[in-house]
C-alpha cells in the first residue's frame, strides 16, 4: 500500500542507536537478529524465493510432473502470440488510460470538501465507505444491480434512456468493471488528497483571495501545485491497484467474460495456474506483471527522492 | 470581500447537490442488499426495489444454516484474528529491532522487507502455491494465517519501524538495554508505547484479511472463508437474490460495524500512510 523508506526516521535511528545500545554488545546483536528473523523469514520464504523460483520456471517447459527442461524464451514468445494474453494487455491499457478520472474525481471532491462544502465531514465518511467493503461484496451486489432488469437500468429508463445488458455485452462489460472499481475505491485517493490539503498553509489561500483571485484560479495555481507530490503518489498507488487489486471484483462480477473482455493479466495468471499443467507458462505472465510492478516502484522511489530533495 | 464570500458560499451549496447524489450512490448498494435480504423470494420477484413492508429473517437463517455461512464465518474469524495477532507481534518485534537496536545488516534487512511489496501474490502464484504444498500448509487455517502474515507484513513492519523511531529517546535511556532483558523491554515498553500504531495496523489488517479472496481461494480447498463462500453463493443462487443478499449482509456486517466504530482510526491510518509516503 503506502510504503517508503522513512528517511527522517533512518537518520534519527542512526544517531540514537549509537547513543544507546552498547555497540559492542554481542548479546544485543544476537537478540536483534532473533527479533527481525520472523518477519524476514516470512518475506523471504513466501515472496522472494518464490519470485526467483518463478523466474526459473518461466524459462522451462515444466508441466508439473516430468523434470523441467530449459527452453529459453519459448514461454515469453508463446505469451506474445497468445490472443488471450494480448487481450488482457489491451484491457489493461484501457484501464490505465482511465487514470485521469481516478485522480481527477477524488481530487475535485477533496478540494471541495477542504473548501468547506456543507456536510463535508459526512461526505468524507460516506465516500470512503465502499472502500472498506470486500470486492466480493461489491461485486456480488453490482452483479445484481447491473443485470438487464436491475436497479441501474430501471434508473436509466426513468430518465428516458434504454436498458443495456452492462455485464453481458462485451462492449460494456469492461467499462462496467472499471466504473464499479472506481466507485468503490475513489474514497481512498480522496483521503490521501485531504491529508495533503491539510498541509497547505491557509494564509496562502487567504492572500490569493485578497488579491481577487477566483476560486478556480486559486485551485489551479496554488492548491494543486502545492500538493503535486501527493497527486503523483496517489497516481502511482492507484496504478499499482489497477494492476494487482482487481482480482476479487473480476472473479465475482464478470469472471473475465463475456469472452476475454474483462480478463486482466492478474486474472489470467489465476486461470493459467488453475490449469496446473503449465507452471512455466503462467510464470512467464507473472514475470511480465512483476516487471510492470518494478517499473512502478522505480517511479515511486524517484518521485519520493525528488520530493525529499526539496 | 463579503460579496466574494457569499458568492463562494453559493457555489459550494450548488455543488453539494451532485455531491449528495454521489453520497447516495455510495450507500445505495448496501441499502439495496439489506432491503432485498428482508424480502421473501416471492416478495422480491413481485417488487424488487420498493421498501419491504413485511420484513422476514428467513433468508438470514437459511444462509447461515443451509448455505453453511456459519462454518465459513467461523473460519474467517479464526483466520483473521489469528493473522492479525501474528502480524502485530511480528511487526512490533521487527520494528523494535530495526528502529532501536544496532546490528549489522539492519538496513539491508529493512530494504529486503520493503522490496517484497513489489511482489504481490499474483506475481508468485505458482511457486507460492507449491511452497505451501511443500510445507504442508495447504488447506489448513494455520497455513492461511501464515500466508496472510507473509503478504500483509511489509507495510506493518514499515509503520512500526517509523513509529518507534519517532519515540522520544529518554524512554530507552532509562531502560538498560542489554541482551538479557530485551524481551522484557519489548513487552513492557515497546508494546505499550506502540499502541497507537498497533491499533491502526490491527484495524487495517483486519480489513485486508477479512476481505481477501485470492489468497484464501489458493490456500484453502475443502474449507472456505466467508468471502469465498459469498463468491460461491453468487454463482449458485443467481435467481434467489434475497438469499444471496442475506449472505452479503452477514459477511459485510462485521466490517460495517468496525468502520462505524473505528472510522477515525481507519481514516487517519490511510492519511498517515499517504503523508509519510
Amino acid at each position: 500500500m503506502t510504503e517508503t523508506l522513512p528517511a527522517t526516521a533512518t537518520k534519527r535511528r542512526k544517531a540514537t542507536a549509537a547513543a544507546h545500545a552498547d555497540p559492542g554488545s554481542r548479546s544485543v546483536e544476537r537478540f536483534a537478529y532473533l527479533f527481525v528473523l520472523p518477519a524476514l523469514a516470512l518475506v523471504v520464504v513466501f515472496r522472494i524465493v518464490p519470485l526467483i523460483w518463478g523466474l526459473g520456471y518461466s524459462f522451462t517447459d515444466y508441466d508439473g510432473m516430468s523434470a523441467p527442461r530449459f527452453v529459453g524464451l519459448d514461454n515469453y514468445i508463446g505469451i506474445a502470440h497468445d490472443p488471450v494474453f494480448l487481450d488482457s494487455l489491451i484491457n489493461m491499457l484501457i484501464l490505465l488510460a482511465t487514470l485521469p478520472i481516478w485522480i481527477g474525481l477524488p481530487l475535485v471532491l477533496a478540494i471541495l470538501i477542504h473548501q468547506g462544502v456543507p456536510g463535508g465531514k459526512l461526505y468524507r465518511a460516506v465516500y470512503f465507505f465502499p472502500a472498506v467493503l470486500s470486492s466480493v461484496i461489491v461485486g456480488a451486489i453490482f452483479n445484481v444491480l447491473l443485470r438487464y432488469d436491475g436497479s441501474f437500468n430501471l434508473f436509466l429508463k426513468a430518465l428516458g434512456f434504454s436498458a443495456v445488458d452492462w455485464l453481458g455485452n462485451s462492449s460494456t462489460a469492461l467499462a462496467s468493471l472499471i466504473a464499479v472499481q472506481l466507485w468503490s475505491t475513489f474514497g481512498m485517493s480522496l483521503l490521501i488528497f485531504l491529508a495533503g490539503l491539510s498541509t497547505v498553509p491557509s494564509d496562502m489561500l487567504e492572500a490569493a483571495k485578497l488579491d481577487g483571485a477566483k476560486l478556480t484560479q486559486t485551485w489551479w495555481y496554488i492548491v494543486i501545485p502545492s500538493i503535486r507530490p501527493i497527486i503523483e503518489f496517489a497516481a502511482v498507488v492507484t496504478t499499482i491497484g489497477m494492476l494487482t487489486s482487481m482480482f476479487g471484483l473480476i472473479y465475482v462480477l464478470t469472471a473475465g467474460g463475456p469472452g476475454t473482455s474483462t480478463i486482466l493479466p492478474e486474472f489470467l495468471i489465476w486461470l493459467e495456474q488453475g490449469k496446473m499443467n503449465r507452471p512455466g507458462y503462467a510464470s512467464a505472465i507473472s514475470m511480465v506483471l512483476f516487471l510492470m510492478m518494478a517499473g512502478l516502484a522505480a517511479i515511486q522511489i524517484r518521485i519520493m527522492s525528488r520530493n525529499a530533495d526539496i | 470581500m463579503a460579496e466574494v464570500k457569499t458568492r463562494e458560499k453559493r457555489i459550494l451549496w450548488v455543488i453539494s447537490v451532485p455531491m449528495a447524489l454521489l453520497a447516495l450512490s455510495a450507500v445505495y448498494p448496501v441499502f439495496f442488499a439489506i432491503n432485498a435480504a428482508l424480502k421473501t423470494r416471492k416478495g422480491y420477484v413481485l417488487d424488487r426495489f420498493g421498501l419491504t413492508t413485511d420484513p422476514t429473517f428467513v433468508n438470514f437463517s437459511q444462509a447461515w444454516n443451509e448455505s453453511r455461512l456459519s462454518e465459513y464465518f467461523t473460519n474467517s474469524v479464526v483466520v483473521t484474528v489469528g493473522a492479525v495477532l501474528v502480524l502485530l507481534v511480528v511487526a512490533s518485534m521487527a520494528g523494535f529491532a530495526l528502529a532501536i537496536l544496532r546490528f549489522r545488516g539492519r538496513k539491508i534487512i529493512f530494504i529486503t522487507i520493503l522490496v517484497s511489496l513489489m511482489i504481490p501474490v499474483q506475481v508468485v502464484l505458482v511457486p507460492f502455491y507449491r511452497t505451501m504444498i511443500g510445507l504442508n500448509l495447504i488447506d489448513s487455517r494455520p497455513g492461511l494465517i501464515i500466508a496472510y502474515t507473509a503478504f500483509f507484513l511489509p507495510f506493518s513492519v514499515y509503520l512500526m519501524t517509523a513509529f518507534y523511531a519517532r519515540l522520544p529517546r529518554e524512554l530507552f535511556e532509562a531502560a538498560q538495554i542489554d541482551g538479557a532483558n530485551l524481551l522484557r523491554v519489548w513487552w513492557h515498553i515497546m508494546l505499550p508505547m506502540g499502541k497507537p500504531a498497533l491499533v491502526t495496523l490491527g484495524i487495517l489488517n483486519t480489513l485486508y484479511c477479512w476481505n481477501d479472496v485470492l489468497i484464501s481461494l489458493l490456500v484453502l480447498q475443502d474449507q472456505r472463508t466467508l468471502m469465498v463462500g459469498i463468491a460461491a453463493l453468487r454463482g449458485e443462487y443467481t435467481t434467489n437474490v434475497p438469499l444471496l443478499a442475506a449472505g452479503i449482509c452477514l459477511a459485510a456486517a462485521p466490517i460495517v460495524i468496525i468502520y462505524v466504530i473505528f472510522q477515525r482510526q481507519i481514516v487517519n491510518g490511510i492519511a498517515v500512510g499517504a503523508v509519510k509516503g
